[in-house]
């Protein structure tokens, strides 16, 4: 027996006791009389009334991962198995038909947690959904492409949600359809039961447990709403429907929890009191109520590791039974996987041999990609050895019945355990889906689902195979079992023609696909009589052989000769024609075995790829920088931003991440990281007020006017490599905001640029939350034409933009009123808590300050007035090139301009755009700050900030304020960031030279007192990336000659290769290529190349 | 409605006499710089430079004591007079329909009247390349322009300066999710390749048949366009970023024999050696620009045009092309490109003389040097810093007005705020 006290780190360790049990017990289910159940379908001709009874006799038989009876009996009756133990403590039952499978193993049925069988094609995921990451031209990776939302294929309920992608009344069970074709493939592979997984839609419905007999859905149905199960899916441009974006999407996740929570609440409070008046009807949300409850597990597909940390956060707001679905790297997350223990299914579709064996493919690969090859069968291991519970699925393989085993065995051979490996077919899945009780184990009473294979299925090097599958106690054999190995020598009697007497078949050496990916069951054989190759075709037991005509009738002969054989253990039998037609008879004995091909010497498994660096690939960092206790700058020219003003010759000496003194011949504290920086200047890190970086899968949620309930913080992408990419340029804290598509957008997110921390890390803490707001051509949309049958949305004119924000916060009004009425007991029923009016509400309070996106004075007057109405905080205007228009009604307003230096011409509403706007704001006591809006620009705002001083003259240290001190007034961070003062945080940058001069370069940036950029650490991480790269690349160049040189598939062409040639598309085709590019653009995957996204001034596409 | 309002810009008045600019820094750009000099302008061109200069009886003496005068700034790609207002269809000219119109012309397209041009010369810009775009192959022939004139022909200084082909995407998307397989990807980038050797393959067809057949052959309008470039005679500007779009135009370069610029060039830094071989030159365009890999270091673009001078490949810096809105910039893309490792000489040279050398024009601009055109800025220091204010600006010797739309707005908004403190 195995120790298991060792193994408490094992997924299968919540079952060791169990496992010991299982291993050591007789099991006997209770011998109650049984019939046969009368099927209601009347059945045409005769019954099958064979008995029901089978026992499976002298197999070893796993009952459960690190569970083994060695030489045991399993018994099945009426579908259910009935008992199971060691063979001297089972009785084989007298009626029972016996299957003696000495030699073999018997596991458990496989369960695979995320089937399309039995799915209706409407209800199946759309081929390309799985999402793929950057590498060169990869933001088409296409993790966000729109699809069709299940409810317009088939409205699920009467009485339901208003969004079509919210469909979790959607019960597969009632809509499953006979598919004997895909059971079958399954059970091919060892499954005796799947999870039926609805793929369309956010809240996509629930699932359903199935047995894999093939049989219609009445006998193969055996559990009806299993999960639900939720993918973070948005709209497209031909739906045009909410949500567009992720953060939408996470937004109608919350509201819909939210809702299921209230009508939960509502039904109880009319069920008291039916006189009161009745809460709406809704079956999405009815259906919701197990889950909101934990009564039963929510899946949630992970598109990517950002993706994971995102559904664990909802699940945690909303206390869910959580289980992941994940895409491949979850490794890069194992440590948050494990800290929550977070259950995750994981696929087996490991990536393709990068294909680098020319410098023209090599540069389209990236090092995250080379990483992921290598780190991806490994996934699994590394997940398990942190104590995550790992269940694979076949979801996402192209050709399981090659891929599938072929992927289990490599994930062992990359340092998953054996018993892991086992429980993640069997009872992981089980249990995180809650059907343990049915399936995943053998043990009486569980359902008669069983496989018997030729040896130890989960070793490395395995070749054994299964040969039957039990499902529901009906026996299955697999092709597996009816496959014949001919290879050997044979000596031939050849009756009726003359030959040489030796046949040998053999394996072709190199002749199939080689590799993690290829197929286990090794190259073709080949046939060869008396030294001379025949072809050899072979199809189960058949054998077709054709030989040149020489060596049967001598060297003169022509012609082919033509033999068939069948192959019955060690013998064949088969006839011949010779050219001539003349017919002859041979039977061949079997007299050598063939040749094992010397197994290749086991290879180390070294792993090249960084792993304890986070983002993958080039520019990651183990772990934030470290924290100094202190850290003295000695002799620069000091721009404080602060009272203190420049100082030359200056000292900054940090402490624990803050700022302690600024001053001259400061004294180095024992210990203290000292800087020589004479000659260099010194700044407070810069602030850019408008940034669209680092966010993942649209900026905008322009699918309706008003979105203010979406969060920027929801969707944090902290593998951009813009943020690296702008810390070299001295920015320290960016206010990721909304998109400028609609009048009322989403809420922003402040954000410092600590590369290398995970998203929540990235948070500003304490920054004052805020939204963005945008008036003009942008939101009433007329910047671009829709494509035909795209909804005209409101509004389309300014005069619309002031309605609809006024509409907004009377509605807001309402709905406060409407809370308090309740809880003074003068509302009966509970208010149903509506977050996009709670962030408009916040709005009113000031609890939430205003950055509105905004060009013409004529509407930023409006908006004035509108705010003194409403008695908003404005925060910003943003853009604001008319602003010198109205500068002194802004400083009235007390709002802040946040303007682009320079920028004028792209659109009509800029045509008056001026230089001097930020200089005209700064007299007239506006707070004004430069922006970039752009991944570049955000990478040198410092020298943006010197055209305050060359347009309008603004004094050089108030006009580097404009990046640094009034952007953090205006962020209401200005207590902790903006100047360097004494207390304030240890933000700061060191340059070459002036701030302000072209000339200059940024040499070091740090944060919080630690260093995230500089010119050196830049140069050794390039220099690793560069090693590290090409280490991978030669690791992969071995795999990819094996594949060219084996003539096996290549791998690039894996789908499609044969596409007929693209015509040139008709130009509205193409129009709507280029819209769809530009929206895959927006919605960019992560680990993209860095371009920029939309920004406001391009115009908003929705 | 946009293209066709004019900007409130009166063109300069070439004057009858002399002018002499007295005591200024001259930075000649093609040597030293020269304290303390005077510069004679005479007839349009740069007279006469020396200290002291006797002036001429009937000339104008400007004193510029404590200033410095540089050549006018060349931004040697960009929309100039093509467009207007990016989103506003009706004043944009830069790109025709279809992929080839080697026989599409910048010159009488350009807008005289574009606000775009006042505002670019107040920072010295006084001569721009107007380049056509292309969505598809060959896009026409570009125009190079003075900044000052009421008609599109007053603007010309040279009428077509060279034929661009703005070369096919070859970026390769390889993610297996990816929504076009890699060999339609493939399939595709190898078509548009040969749909630019097809087009030059039939101009050389009618080149030969109109040389040699004796009788009149049918004009075909793109091909005739192209003969000038067939003969050598005018050169081909291939716009490239990537390092395989730029190995691929070299090699088709070499093949069709033709004289080749890159412009864009973003990764030319990768191709460097290729092209220093090749004696191919790049208009880098532009220096501040994102690298297009997330490996490229972090400061890829803006070490491009060092890494080219290092190299010995000869090469300019310009504006991204498209709007000219920020056309005034061009100086900050050559200050950037000097921070990150071209010597800061160099970086004035590559928006000046290098610019002018390209561009067909070394002979008459890009330098302070007697015989040239007297195109010329005063500034109260370098060009290349941002605060730096361009006081005076001479183009052919006429002093053009420096004020435009956005001087305009602001004194016009300055008596608002005046108004209001009554």
């Amino acid at each position: 027996m195995p120790n298991f006290t060792d193994r408490s780190a094992s997924p299968g360790a919540a079952r060791p006791l169990a496992a010991v049990w299982f291993a050591h017990m007789v099991f006997l289910a209770a011998p109650w009389a049984v019939h046969a159940q009368l099927p209601t379908a009347p059945v045409e001709g005769l019954r099958d009334a064979s008995p029901r009874v089978h026992a499976i006799t002298g197999a070893r038989i796993v009952t459960a991962p690190g569970a083994a009876i060695e030489r045991g009996t399993v018994v099945l009756r009426d579908g259910l198995i009935a008992a199971v133990g060691p063979e001297a403590d089972v009785n084989v039952p007298a009626d029972a038909r016996v299957w003696p499978a000495e030699g073999k193993t018997i596991y458990a049925g496989l369960v695979e947690p995320l089937a399309e069988v039995h799915l209706p094609a409407a209800l199946k995921a759309p081929a390309t959904a799985t999402p793929g990451e950057g590498g060169r031209g990869g933001r088409g990776g296409r993790g966000a492409a729109p699809t069709t939302p299940t409810e317009t294929i088939a409205p699920a309920a009467a009485a339901r949600s208003w969004n079509a992608r919210v469909t979790p009344e959607r019960d597969v069970a009632k809509v499953l359809v006979a598919d004997d074709r895909g059971a079958t493939a399954l059970r091919e592979l060892g499954f005796a039961s799947a999870v039926v997984t609805p793929g369309r839609g956010i809240f996509r419905g629930e699932s359903a447990l199935v047995s894999l007999s093939g049989r219609a859905p009445n006998a193969t149905l055996v559990r009806a709403r299993v999960a639900q199960h939720v993918a973070f899916e948005v709209g497209g441009f031909r739906d045009g429907g909410y949500p567009g974006s992720l953060m939408g999407c996470i937004a109608l996740i919350r509201q819909t929890m939210l809702d299921a929570q209230w009508l939960r609440a509502a039904l109880d409070a009319h069920g008291k009191n039916p006189a009161i008046e009745r809460p709406e009807e809704n079956a999405s949300l009815h259906a919701l109520f197990d889950y909101v409850t934990a009564a039963k597990p929510v899946v949630m597909d992970a598109a990517d590791e950002l993706d994971l940390l995102r559904a664990q956060k909802i699940a945690g707001e909303f206390k869910l039974k959580l289980v992941l679905r994940g895409r491949g790297t979850e490794y890069r997350m194992a440590a948050a996987l494990a800290a929550k223990k977070t259950p995750v299914i994981v696929p087996l579709n490991f990536p393709a041999v990068p294909e680098v064996e020319t410098p023209e493919k090599a540069a389209d690969v990236s090092l995250a990609t080379l990483q992921h090859w290598e780190l991806a069968p490994a996934n699994a291991g590394r997940l398990a050895a942190k104590g995550v519970a790992v269940a694979f699925t076949t979801a996402g393989l192209r050709t399981p019945d090659s891929q599938f085993w072929p992927a289990v065995r490599l994930a062992i051979k990359r340092g998953l355990a054996p018993e892991a490996a086992l429980a993640a077919v069997t009872t992981a899945p089980a249990q995180m889906l809650g059907v343990a009780d049915l399936v995943g184990t053998l043990a009486p009473g569980r359902l008669g689902h069983l496989i018997v294979a030729t040896g130890d299925l989960f070793a490395a090097d395995s070749t054994a195979e299964i040969t039957d599958v039990w499902v529901d106690g009906i026996h299955f054999e697999t092709e597996a079992a009816q496959k014949v190995d001919a290879r050997g020598t044979w000596t031939v009697a050849w009756r009726g023609a003359t030959a040489p007497d030796e046949l040998r078949i053999e394996s072709r050496p190199g002749g199939g696909p080689t590799g993690p990916t290829a197929p286990a069951t090794g190259g073709r054989p080949r046939a060869r009589l008396g030294g001379k190759d025949l072809t050899l075709a072979q199809s189960r037991n058949q054998l077709t052989l054709l030989a040149p005509a020489d060596v049967f009738q001598g060297a003169d002969a022509k012609g082919t000769v033509r033999l068939a054989g069948t192959v019955t253990g060690g013998m064949i039998e088969g006839t011949g024609l010779l050219p001539d037609g003349t017919a002859f008879r041979w039977s061949a004995e079997r007299t050598a075995a063939a040749e094992k091909p010397a197994a290749p010497a086991p290879r180390e498994e070294k792993f090249l790829a960084t792993t304890d660096a986070w983002p993958a690939g080039a520019y990651g960092r183990k772990g934030i920088p470290a924290q100094p206790g202190w850290v003295l700058v000695k002799n620069a020219t000091i721009w404080t931003s602060g009272p203190a003003g420049r100082i030359a010759g200056g000292d900054l000496l940090v402490h624990a991440g803050r700022i302690e003194r600024i001053g001259k011949n400061l004294a180095a504290p024992a210990g203290a990281v000292v800087i020589d920086a004479t000659g260099r200047h010194l700044t407070a890190g810069l602030i850019d007020c408008h940034s669209h970086t680092a966010i993942s899968r649209g900026v905008n949620e322009g699918t309706s006017a008003v979105s203010v309930e979406v969060r920027v913080g929801d969707v944090l992408d902290a593998t951009d490599v813009g943020i690296y990419r702008q810390l070299g340029g001295g920015l320290t804290v960016a206010n990721l905001l909304h998109g400028s598509a609609n009048p009322m957008g989403g809420q922003n997110q402040v954000i410092k640029l600590r590369w290398g921390a995970p998203p929540e890390e990235l948070k500003f803490a304490g920054a004052k939350p805020g939204v963005k707001f945008a008036l003009g051509e942008n939101v009433k949309r007329s910047n671009f034409t829709p494509p035909a049958g795209t909804p005209v949305r409101y509004p389309q004119t300014r005069m619309g933009v002031e309605q609809i924000m006024a509409d907004t916060f009377a509605q807001a009004r309402d709905y406060e009123r409407a809370g308090r009425e309740f809880k003074d007991g003068r509302a009966p029923l509970p208010p149903r808590r509506n977050l996009r009016l709670e962030a408009a509400l916040e709005i009113l309070k000031g609890e939430r300050v205003v950055h509105i996106h905004s060009y013409r004075q004529d509407e930023v007057l409006m908006f004035i007035r509108l705010a003194q109405r409403e008695k908003l905080t404005v925060a910003t205007f943003q853009h604001i090139l008319e602003g010198y228009k109205v500068a002194d009604e802004m400083a009235k307003l007390g709002a802040g301009g946040s303007a682009f230096s320079d920028w004028w011409a792209y659109k009509y509403e800029v045509a008056d755009a001026i230089p001097h706007g930020g200089a005209m704001m700064r007299a007239a006591g506006v707070v004004v700050s430069y922006n970039s809006d752009n991944n570049e620009l955000a990478r040198r705002l410092n020298t943006e900030a010197a055209k305050a001083v060359k347009y309008g003259g603004v004094p050089e240290d108030e006009a580097l304020k404009f990046v640094t001190l009034n952007p953090a007034k205006q962020l209401r961070i200005d207590d902790r960031v903006g100047s360097l003062e004494p207390g304030k945080d240890a933000d700061f940058v060191i340059w070459s030279g002036s701030p302000l001069s072209t000339y200059t370069r940024a040499e070091q940036t740090w944060i919080d007192g630690r260093r995230y950029f500089s010119l050196e650490d830049d140069a050794a991480l390039r220099a690793a990336a560069t090693t590290e790269r090409e280490a991978l690349a030669q690791k992969a160049l071995a795999e990819r000659m094996r594949t060219l040189a084996g003539g096996g598939p290549a791998t690039g062409a894996r789908r499609g290769g044969d596409a007929p040639a693209a015509a040139e598309p008709p130009a509205v085709l193409r129009l709507l290529e280029a819209i769809e590019a530009r929206h895959a653009r927006e919605h960019q995957s992560i680990y993209h190349d860095g371009a920029d996204a939309l920004n406001c001034t391009t115009h908003a596409l929705q | 409605m946009l293209a066709a309002r004019a900007s409130d810009s009166i063109p300069a008045v070439r004057p009858g006499k002399p002018l002499l600019l007295r005591g200024a820094t001259v930075h000649t750009v093609s040597g030293a710089d020269l304290p303390a000099t005077d510069v004679l302008l005479r007839d349009g061109k740069i007279a006469a430079l020396g200290q002291k200069l006797a002036a001429p009886k009937d000339a104008q003496v400007v004193d510029v004591t404590g200033r410095h005068v540089y050549p006018g700034l060349i931004s040697a790609c960009t929309g100039m007079g093509l467009t207007e207002i990016s989103s506003v269809s009706g004043s944009v000219d830069l790109a025709e329909t279809g992929t080839l119109n080697p026989n599409a012309r910048a010159q009488p397209a350009l807008n005289p009247d574009s606000d775009h041009i006042p505002v670019s010369r107040a920072n010295g810009i006084l001569t721009a390349l107007s380049v056509p775009v292309s969505t598809g192959l060959i896009a026409g022939t570009s125009t190079l322009i003075r900044m000052d004139g009421w008609t599109w022909e007053d603007l010309t200084l040279r009428a077509a300066v060279a034929l661009h082909v703005y070369w096919p995407a070859m970026a390769v998307n390889r993610d297996p999710n990816a929504a076009r397989p890699v060999a339609e990807q493939e399939r595709t980038i190898a078509e548009n390749i040969k749909r630019l050797r097809e087009a030059f393959a039939s101009a050389r067809a009618y080149l030969k048949a109109k040389e040699g057949a004796g009788k009149p052959v049918e004009l075909d309008s793109r091909w005739e366009a192209m003969i000038p470039v067939l003969r050598g005679e005018r050169p081909v500007f291939v716009h490239a970023d990537e390092q395989k779009q730029i190995e691929a135009a070299v090699a088709w370069a070499r093949a069709e024999k033709l004289k080749i610029t890159l412009v864009g060039g973003t990764e030319a830094w990768k191709s460097a050696d290729l092209l220093k071989a090749n004696d191919i030159a790049v208009i880098v365009s532009p220096v501040l620009t994102l690298p297009l890999r997330r490996e490229d270091p972090y400061d890829a673009s803006y070490a491009n045009p060092g890494k080219l001078f290092a190299a010995g490949v000869r090469f300019c810096i310009a504006n991204d092309g498209g709007s000219p809105m920020a056309d005034r910039n061009l100086p900050y893309q050559a200050g950037k490109a000097a921070a990150y490792g071209l010597p800061p000489a160099e970086a004035l040279k590559a928006i000046t003389l290098y610019p002018a050398q390209l561009l067909g024009a070394g002979a008459e601009l890009g330098s302070i040097e007697v015989g040239k055109r007297a195109t010329l800025i005063v500034t109260d220091g370098d060009p290349l810093e941002i605060p730096t204010r361009v006081e005076q600006a001479y183009i052919d010797g006429a002093r053009i007005d420096l004020s435009s739309r956005h001087t305009r707005l602001y004194e016009k908004y300055q008596k608002k705020y005046e108004q209001l403190k009554k």
